[in-house]
């Protein structure tokens, strides 16, 4: 409940719409009850005035019904609707009698009534019914000290039928309007958090690396929140590039002084001289060690979001610098089953340092031949760099990936690449594995989160 | 040949200058994009060593402006900039090698030579012409395998020669490409060299083109 917008609102027009319905329901039910037992008095009250009308008393205290009364049902048995008059000079009970009440009588219960009065009591009936019972006592001109119970009753189930009848009804129609507004509510409200789930599914092409920002219309209670986020996604990115600047300049203003030092060493044979080159040499390689792990940490402490980098370009472009760098070599570079759809998630930059520094290591150990091919599975792309050289004994590869170690000391520049590969591999939750290649050389590969 | 470096750090621009003089090179010097431009577009050089962050005018621009002009030197980019986007970025703006700070002359020298070479349209190291093997790797000139010692001087006319064999060679060209802008030029220093190389080489190698200037020939 309390992690669900949806079902939050929903339980909120739930409980309104049952609400309100089961009240409407009610109160309806009770009216019409209502309104039918007032009816239902109204016609006893008719009965018994018609009966007060048509009742003769001879002097002698018989009774006798000038007419007989009107309705059809008080001539039927047991028809559900009676009259009876009590009393007289013998106090008899069921003194006159409809044809309704065949051969019973009604057992009502005693009662003080002034002159006129009406009372409604609730008594038994025949056929073990419940009766509704209107009475009034009269006493005639002609006979003063005789009085004459005038009794109409009528079944309570004639009352509660039409009652329980419309109930049913009533039910059945509040039933299916409460139905209505439940799906208009869940049509309300689907609608009305479809924003979200459009901005979800945004943000997750975002994080999978297929748009850089939040795109499309959202309504004005949502853009403010896409509208930071899109700020924050900006920020982020400017962050990073700063990060590169910034590293980009420290590497300009730390090596080319390095680079003075080191060629004003070598022109001397100096023990001195010897020290600064070796030093020169190693604070080079520290500088680009840490300056590409802090690129690749400032992209990746960001979260940096939204970064899809078509493979194939950046191993063309890089085969091209190859093809420059080791010209001298006449390597054949190969690339083999690399597919133009295969993208990795991240920074371009980075995967160039990590591509880079892989086919310059195989380029700079090959006899002829540098073979490149990559596949996707699993949502990981694995590259293959494959070369012809030596390649590298067992202890050499886990020496050569720890942090710092050279395994060449003699080619200048080198030793590091692997290693910056390897741990930039590591940042973007991808790795890297040293390996004999068919050629006979080494075998790297890099495996990547794809985009 | 003749060398221009782009950088913009006077004694870095020294050393490179000191080195590559010392290499056999004519060396002319810029230190920020402007004049560089200005110098790569007017004189012929045979190779440049441009480094990329440079005053007024970046090194990346300057080598997509002449390389847009069809200026086709070879461009070696020497920067502290190690990123393998700027490498790449570098190459496809058509620089020809890419070395970064700090190196070892060493391996800018044989680099250079690789590029002035391959510029040339020779694959191998060694140049031959006739009897002649110039080593470009240690500037060792052999005939029929043995040694010949040459000056400096010869040499950089030799090693001209050598690598546009067959081509006439104004002496015009020869001195822009032998000797730096702010060189005192003296064409008639150009005769004296061809003649004195003319004495360690086979009879007629150099021939002289009347009018034109004078071509490497191999002896039939």
């Amino acid at each position: 409940m309390h992690r669900s917008l949806r079902l939050r609102l929903l339980a909120g027009s739930l409980v309104w719409i049952v609400a309100a319905v089961a009240i409407t329901g009610f109160l309806l039910a009770d009216l019409f009850g209502q309104h039918v037992r007032e009816r239902v008095d109204a016609e006893l009250n008719g009965h018994l005035d018609q009966l007060t009308a048509v009742l003769d008393v001879a002097p002698d205290g018989s009774a006798t019904l000038r007419l007989p009364l009107s309705d059809p049902r008080l001539s039927r048995p047991y028809a559900g609707l009676y009259w009876q008059v009590d009393g007289g000079p013998t106090g008899a009970i069921g003194l006159l009698r409809s044809r309704s009440l065949w051969d019973t009588a009604l057992a009502v219960p005693p009662d003080a009534l002034a002159d006129g009065e009406v009372h409604v009591h609730q008594v038994d009936g025949p056929d073990a019914s419940q009766l509704r019972m209107m009475e009034r006592l009269i006493r005639p001109a002609e006979l003063p000290d005789t009085a004459y119970r005038l009794i109409v009753a009528i079944d309570t189930r004639q009352i509660d039928e039409p009652v329980e009848d419309f109930a049913t009804l009533l039910a059945i129609a509040l039933g299916v309007l409460a139905l209505g507004l439940a799906a208009a509510a869940v049509l309300q409200v689907g609608v009305g958090l479809a924003p979200l789930g459009r901005m979800r599914d945004a943000l997750g092409a975002v994080r999978d690396g297929h748009a850089r920002r939040l795109e499309g219309d959202y309504p004005q209670e949502v853009q403010p929140l896409v509208d930071e986020l899109n700020t924050l996604l900006a920020h982020n990115e400017a962050t990073v590039e700063r990060a590169r600047t910034q590293a980009g300049n420290l590497a300009h203003a730390v090596k080319t002084p390095l680079a003075i030092l080191a060629n004003a060493a070598r022109n001397d044979s100096s023990d001195l001289a010897r020290l600064v080159d070796e030093q020169v040499g190693d604070a080079r390689r520290q500088v680009d060690y840490h300056l590409a792990l802090a690129r690749a940490r400032a992209a990746a402490a960001v979260q940096q979001a939204g970064l899809k980098t078509p493979l194939r370009p950046v191993l063309d472009g890089l085969i091209r610098v190859m093809s420059r760098l080791h010209a001298e070599r006449n390597l054949h570079i190969a690339l083999t089953d690399v597919a133009d759809t295969l993208a990795c998630r991240g920074d371009t930059q980075d995967l160039q340092e990590m591509l880079g520094n892989l086919l310059d290591n195989a380029c700079k150990w090959a006899r002829s031949q540098v073979s490149i091919s990559a596949t996707l599975s699993d949502g990981l792309i694995t590259v293959h760099i494959d070369d012809d050289g030596p390649g590298l004994s067992e202890a050499q590869r886990t020496a050569v990936l720890a942090r710092g170690v050279r395994a060449d000391e003699h080619t200048p520049g080198s030793g590091l690449g692997l290693a910056i590969a390897h741990d930039l591999a590591r940042v973007y939750g991808g790795d890297l594995r040293l390996d004999t290649a068919p050629l006979g050389g080494l075998r790297a590969t890099l495996q990547l989160p794809a985009a | 040949m003749r060398i221009l470096v782009v950088e913009d750090e006077p004694t870095l621009a020294q050393q490179l200058a000191d080195a590559l003089t010392d290499a056999g090179y004519a060396v002319d010097r810029a230190d920020n994009g402007l004049d560089a431009h200005y110098l790569g577009d007017t004189e012929p050089f045979d190779a440049v060593v441009l480094d990329l962050g440079l005053p007024q005018m970046d090194g990346l621009t300057v080598l997509g402006k002449w390389r847009n002009a069809g200026r086709s030197m070879p461009v070696l980019i020497l920067t502290a900039r190690d990123d393998w986007h700027q490498k790449v970025a570098g190459i496809d703006a058509g620089a020809d090698d890419y070395l970064t700070k700090p190196f070892h002359m060493a391996e800018l020298l044989a680099r250079l030579r690789a590029l002035i070479r391959r510029a040339g349209g020779h694959a191998s190291a060694l140049l031959n012409c006739g009897p002649l093997c110039l080593d470009t790797r240690n500037s060792q000139l052999t005939r029929d395998g043995q040694p010949v010692s040459l000056t400096s001087h010869e040499y950089r006319v030799l090693s001209y020669f050598m690598h546009h064999p067959g081509k006439v060679i104004s002496r015009t060209e020869l001195t822009e490409h032998l000797y730096a802008q702010d060189f005192d030029r003296d064409s008639n220093t150009i005769e004296v060299f061809v003649g004195r190389l003319r004495k360690k080489l086979p009879e007629g190698m150099i021939e002289t083109v009347r009018g034109l200037g004078y071509r490497l020939v191999a002896p039939t």
